[in-house]
């Protein structure tokens, strides 16, 4: 089962200079996420999901500790090749609005393949058309951000996030701006996308109802796992 | 609320600069104007009056009355006129230089009482004169004294040599009137105590007629007061001249209207407007009133764009500011608070900025008038000639008005926002717009309407030259036709630069990596939000190059024009004595005053005589005598000190002057000789001298241009129209000339060497005891050409318009950078997030900035060129002195356009810098706002 690992974090731990001290976000977080799973870290507000994720998502470094993707720690990483890392093997769903509004659902989608490098051409054209349809977009690939409600919008998001076939995504509070039955859609679909892609999701969340989706689920509180 | 207003004040604090600095400058620029121009106004009011007084040789502010006191039996006469003449300057509100009277009996007859045959028949006037004894020079004798009276009781008296000369009286001789008696009847006797000659100076005291002194005995004035006037006035009849004068250099443009005004009054309708001669100042005022309007409606047109633009920054940088308070207004406004008061915090947070706005942009305003008033040409200085700037009462009424429109310019936007709830908003945010102006095609129309003006002007361009005969002002239609030509084409442009991105875009659409590819997509979809700035970059480098190139072409030519009809450093002429025959009758010969003396000008690079008689006359077609120029000249000499550029002619100058110089008989002649009288080369020709000499010639060339020779001649007809006439010009040997004419009055035309002023000249002159009858100086001409208040205010505001919309451009440029990259924070965090790196998005916001900084100054570069080939011609025109003869040349000067590069160059680099260090700044997890800590 070892070699089914896909990211493996150990002893994380990350301080923040707060004015007059300091205040530990993440104590000792231990954890290791197989390969084509969904995994959910939920956690009330300020328990510190998104600075796990920030850290897993190589957007931020621990304070000690370290996490390994593939066997790579993050850690030793130049800024350049977390970038690429981040461009070509991971794809990112956040909370807010994260579309860019100049460009409709189909360019949305193609940016995050161009960033990854893959050229143009009827496959990347056919793939982008295939991301949209598993998201249920199909009919509404030429709509620009603005003309489209927000679950559409975050779908369009996950669309973009898969469309350059990333080893994992990060997806921070996907569900957080849209109703219970349009969220469990949201998990519906990322649950599917393990299956269909083989794709690694971790995704955070506080909402009770969704908690139960993932195949294996890390329970924050105060910064330290509680399950 | 105030609390809530600082806040907010302070929370905006950068928007809120910007604000503050575009009502400043508005204020600014409109104070100045009136402050300029009541600056402006007092010294070209000094310059008429001095030059009246250096032309006339006579006080300008003066008024002369004159009365007829006879035999009125209780003096009031008298009387009436001296507490008149001593009110009058109190009434015209000016400031009193002199009060003089001349009073004068009647001539009457008198016998000596040496019993001298020499005085038989011989009739005086026994007159007065205030404040005599400080005006003359004593020959002989002495003056009366005090009491005016000798011991024995006779009226002492001064007599001028004329009029000891012409009456032959002696000093000390006693003079006893025949008829007249004094009011008890006694004889008057009158004693000759002392000869004078006036001493004329520059206090302009001599005002009565010299012919008037030749049989006048002046005797004291309180003694003449004592017997002749109030109740003894009843015996007399006495002829009274009363001269005022009022001090000319205090006088104020503001006082200009009351002085008209009163002055009109009392010549036309006073009771004693029948004693009054017209005051020569009348006359100059009207020529000041002319000039005046001129100035004033021509300075006001171009001023107009300045303060459009001005008033545009304000407008969107306040409704910019409204944008990012949106969702602050609109949730405010959900939650209950009515329109009334979201629209009163901005409108205290308006007010507040406004009278800030009017503290520093007053006094800057001040210092903007000062510029205008050292403008010595586009973006050139001069600290040497400062204006006296003075607040008046206009220019509070102007820093009302600013600070009115400013208030409301920024408050105005806060009326349509203060009316959007959330809602609204979010229905509007999701509506994709184009702009007003694109759907009503304003681009086009304005485009129209400036062409049509084009056309029309450039069909009778003759009518601009003759509005500039008839002292009207600048044309506002013209103007304004250019500032819409440059906002139309610059909208035009903004309505194809999508387009033109678009096409790009698509040339390359499988080359461009992502950071090129976001970029694009932002200016095609995003682009109109920029519009408004993209227009302001195009504006003010449009409208900068074609200031530019007015200025530079108008002053140019206007001082081209006058080097030209000057025709070299300095022109001299010496009084001449006409030789007069026994009889009085001048031969037509001269005295030549000594030549050789002008080796002695050590500074003068050469110099040559030259013969100019510009009364010469030769037989027209229809035997009526048609004027002409007769010049005769050395060529050698004259070649030397002496230029017309190649051009004019269409041939060198020196050719010109060597087909002369080859023969001996030959002249040349203007070009109208062959247009209009139909000479040929070969052709002889007669002509005579202003003197009546007659001489011919055989004609060896045509010029159009020679120095000093304006082709044609335009007036201004009594019933308002404009006539051109031809000057016809004949260049001769003076070798030949002096042969056929003698010796005759010529000039001496000077080149000064390098580093020499024409003052020198002068100083030359009085070292050597030179009287001059004429005096020219280029450098003097040029000078006035410059300081022309029209053009000096001319290039003042247009320079002032320069530098105020350079620094709009340059902080509304900054703003909207700032603006866009702060409002898109977070689509360049989720960017980084998905692995783009921070070159890239430099990059991108790079291509960003070529799109539209860069293009907006190709195109502003562009349009200000077109609009400097088509409408500078006509503008020039409508700029051009009366006696402008030379081509009208376009000047665009390198240094102009250097400056003006490297300015917007540094706004740009500033730009970069400021997206550098903004970027460097982004964090990528703060600007994802991912998490809840």
């Amino acid at each position: 089962m070892k070699n089914n690992v896909l990211i493996e974090i150990s002893g994380v731990n990350r301080i923040f200079p707060v004015p007059g001290g300091e205040f530990q976000a993440l104590k000792d977080i231990n954890a290791e996420i197989q390969r084509g799973t969904l995994t959910v870290l939920r956690g009330r507000s300020g328990s510190g999901k998104t600075t796990l994720m920030n850290i897993v998502g190589a957007l931020d470094n621990p304070t000690s500790g370290y996490v390994c993707i593939e066997g790579r720690t993050l850690g030793s990483m130049s800024d350049r090749a977390k970038e690429n890392l981040r461009r070509k093997e991971m794809g990112f769903v956040f909370q807010a609005v994260s579309l860019i509004p100049t460009m409709n659902a189909f360019q949305n989608v193609e940016f995050s393949m161009r960033l990854a490098g893959i050229k143009p051409g009827k496959e990347r054209d056919k793939r982008v058309e295939e991301c949209l349809k598993l998201v249920g977009l199909g009919n509404r690939m030429h709509h620009m951000p603005a003309e489209m409600s927000g679950g559409e919008q975050q779908r369009v998001a996950i669309a973009r996030a898969i469309a350059h076939h990333p080893k994992v995504i990060m997806a921070d509070e996907p569900t957080a701006e849209l109703d219970s039955a349009m969220a469990a859609q949201v998990t519906r679909l990322f649950k599917e996308m393990t299956r269909k892609e083989g794709i690694t999701i971790l995704m955070t969340t506080h909402d009770v109802g969704l908690m139960d989706a993932g195949d294996m689920i890390i329970e924050l509180e105060n910064g330290q796992r509680i399950s | 609320m105030y609390r809530i207003m600082l806040q907010k004040l302070w929370h905006k604090k950068w928007m809120n600069l910007c604000l503050l600095l575009g009502s400043i400058l508005l204020i600014a620029t409109v104070v100045s104007f009136p402050l300029y121009q009541s600056a402006a106004y007092d010294r070209m009011l000094q310059d008429e009056f001095k030059t009246y007084l250096a032309t006339e040789g006579t006080w300008p502010t003066m008024n002369s009355m004159t009365v007829l006191s006879k035999k009125d039996p209780q003096g009031q006469t008298i009387s009436r006129m001296e507490e008149f003449v001593a009110g009058i300057h109190q009434e015209l509100g000016v400031t009193e230089k002199s009060v003089n009277y001349f009073y004068s009996l009647t001539q009457s007859e008198i016998r000596s009482a040496m019993e001298r045959w020499e005085t038989d028949g011989l009739s005086v006037r026994l007159s007065a004169m205030t404040n005599l004894s400080d005006h003359v020079k004593l020959l002989a004798g002495e003056m009366y004294s005090d009491t005016g009276l000798t011991e024995d009781g006779a009226i002492e008296v001064v007599i001028t040599q004329d009029a000891m000369v012409e009456c032959n009286l002696l000093i000390g001789e006693t003079l006893i009137f025949k008829d007249m008696r004094d009011i008890n009847g006694k004889e008057i006797r009158l004693y000759v105590k002392g000869v004078f000659e006036p001493v004329i100076d520059d206090s302009c005291y001599w005002q009565v007629d010299e012919s008037k002194l030749t049989n006048a005995c002046l005797m004291n004035m309180d003694l003449f007061h004592s017997m002749f006037t109030g109740e003894n006035a009843k015996k007399f009849t006495i002829s009274c001249s009363y001269y005022t004068m009022f001090e000319y250099e205090d006088l104020k443009a503001g006082q200009v209207e009351k002085l008209m005004e009163t002055t009109d009054y009392l010549t036309q309708e006073s009771s004693f407007r029948s004693t009054m001669d017209e005051p020569p100042y009348r006359s100059i005022l009207d020529s000041y009133n002319r000039k005046l309007e001129r100035i004033q409606a021509t300075l006001m047109i171009l001023q107009i764009p300045v303060l459009i633009m001005l008033g545009a920054f304000l407008f969107m940088i306040s409704g910019q500011m409204y944008d990012m308070e949106r969702n602050e207004i609109s949730v405010i406004k959900s939650r209950g608070s009515s329109g009334a008061q979201i629209f009163r915090l901005y409108l205290y947070q308006s007010l507040f900025l406004t009278l800030v706005g009017g503290c520093f942009g007053i006094p800057l305003g001040g210092m903007f008038s000062r510029i205008l008033g050292s403008a010595e040409s586009f973006l050139e200085f001069n600290n040497s000639r400062v204006l006296n700037i003075v607040f008046t009462k206009q220019a509070a009424i102007y820093a009302g008005i600013a600070m009115l429109v400013t208030l409301l310019i920024m408050t105005l936007p806060a009326i349509k926002h203060s009316r959007v709830t959330i809602v609204k908003l979010k229905q509007q945010k999701a509506l994709k717009q184009k702009s007003w102006w694109e759907k009503l095609f304003l681009d086009v129309i304005l485009l129209g309407i400036s062409l049509y003006g084009f056309y029309s002007f450039r069909k009778n361009s003759t009518a601009l030259a003759e509005n500039v005969l008839k002292g009207e002002a600048l044309d506002p239609l013209l103007y304004i036709s250019s500032s819409l030509f440059i906002i139309g084409m610059g909208m035009l442009f903004l309505r194809l630069q999508p387009k033109i991105v678009q096409l790009i875009y698509l040339c390359g659409k499988r080359f461009w990596g992502p950071a090129s590819y976001a970029s694009f997509m932002e200016n095609i979809k995003n682009g109109r939000k920029q519009q408004f700035i993209m227009l302001f970059l195009i504006m003010t480098i449009s409208l900068g190059m074609y200031h530019a190139t007015v200025a530079r072409t108008i002053l140019q030519n206007a001082c081209d024009n006058a080097e030209y009809l000057d025709g070299t450093d300095v022109i001299l002429q010496e009084n001449w004595t006409a030789v007069v025959d026994s009889e009085g009758h001048k031969t037509g010969d001269y005295v030549e005053p000594d030549y050789g003396k002008y080796s002695t000008l050590e500074f003068a690079q050469g110099y040559t005589r030259v013969l100019v008689d510009r009364a010469a006359t030769i037989k027209g077609a229809d035997k009526s005598r048609q004027t002409v120029t007769v010049m005769g000249i050395h060529t050698r000499e004259f070649g030397e000190i002496t230029w017309v550029d190649q051009e004019l002619n269409n041939r060198h100058y020196y050719e010109l002057l060597n087909t002369l110089a080859e023969n001996s008989g030959g002249v040349i002649v203007s070009e109208n000789f062959r247009s209009k009288l139909g000479m040929k080369v070969g052709d002889s020709i007669s002509f005579q001298n202003a003197d009546g000499k007659n001489d011919s010639a055989t004609i060896v060339d045509f010029f159009d241009y020679f120095p000093g020779y304006a082709p044609t001649q335009s007036a201004l007809n009594p019933d308002g129209t404009v006539s051109t006439t031809d000057q016809y010009c004949i260049v001769g040997h003076y070798a030949h000339f002096r042969q056929r004419w003698g010796v005759t009055p010529y000039e001496i035309w000077i080149e000064l060497a390098e580093g020499h002023s024409s003052d020198e000249v002068l100083a030359w002159a009085e070292e050597n005891n030179v009287s001059l009858k004429k005096y020219v100086s280029r450098e003097d001409d040029v000078k006035n050409t410059i300081t022309d208040p029209l053009l000096q205010g001319t290039n003042g505001v247009l320079t002032m318009g320069f530098i105020v919309t350079i620094v709009l451009c340059a902080v509304g440029y900054l703003i909207y950078w700032i603006m866009s990259i702060r409002s898109r924070e977070m689509i360049f965090g989720v960017l980084r997030a998905c692995g783009m790196h921070k070159g890239e998005l430099f990059k991108m916001l790079m291509n960003e900035q070529i799109f539209s900084g860069v293009f907006s100054i190709l195109a502003g570069i562009g349009i200000g060129k077109l609009t400097s080939s088509m409408f500078v011609p006509m503008l020039q025109q409508a700029y051009a002195a009366t006696n402008q003869v030379l081509p009208m040349q376009l000047v665009v000067n390198s240094d102009d356009m250097v400056r003006l590069y490297s300015v917007i160059a540094a706004v740009m680099v500033v730009c970069f810098a400021v997206l550098i260090l903004l970027l460097f700044k982004m964090n990528v997890a703060k600007a994802l706002k991912l998490g809840e800590e």
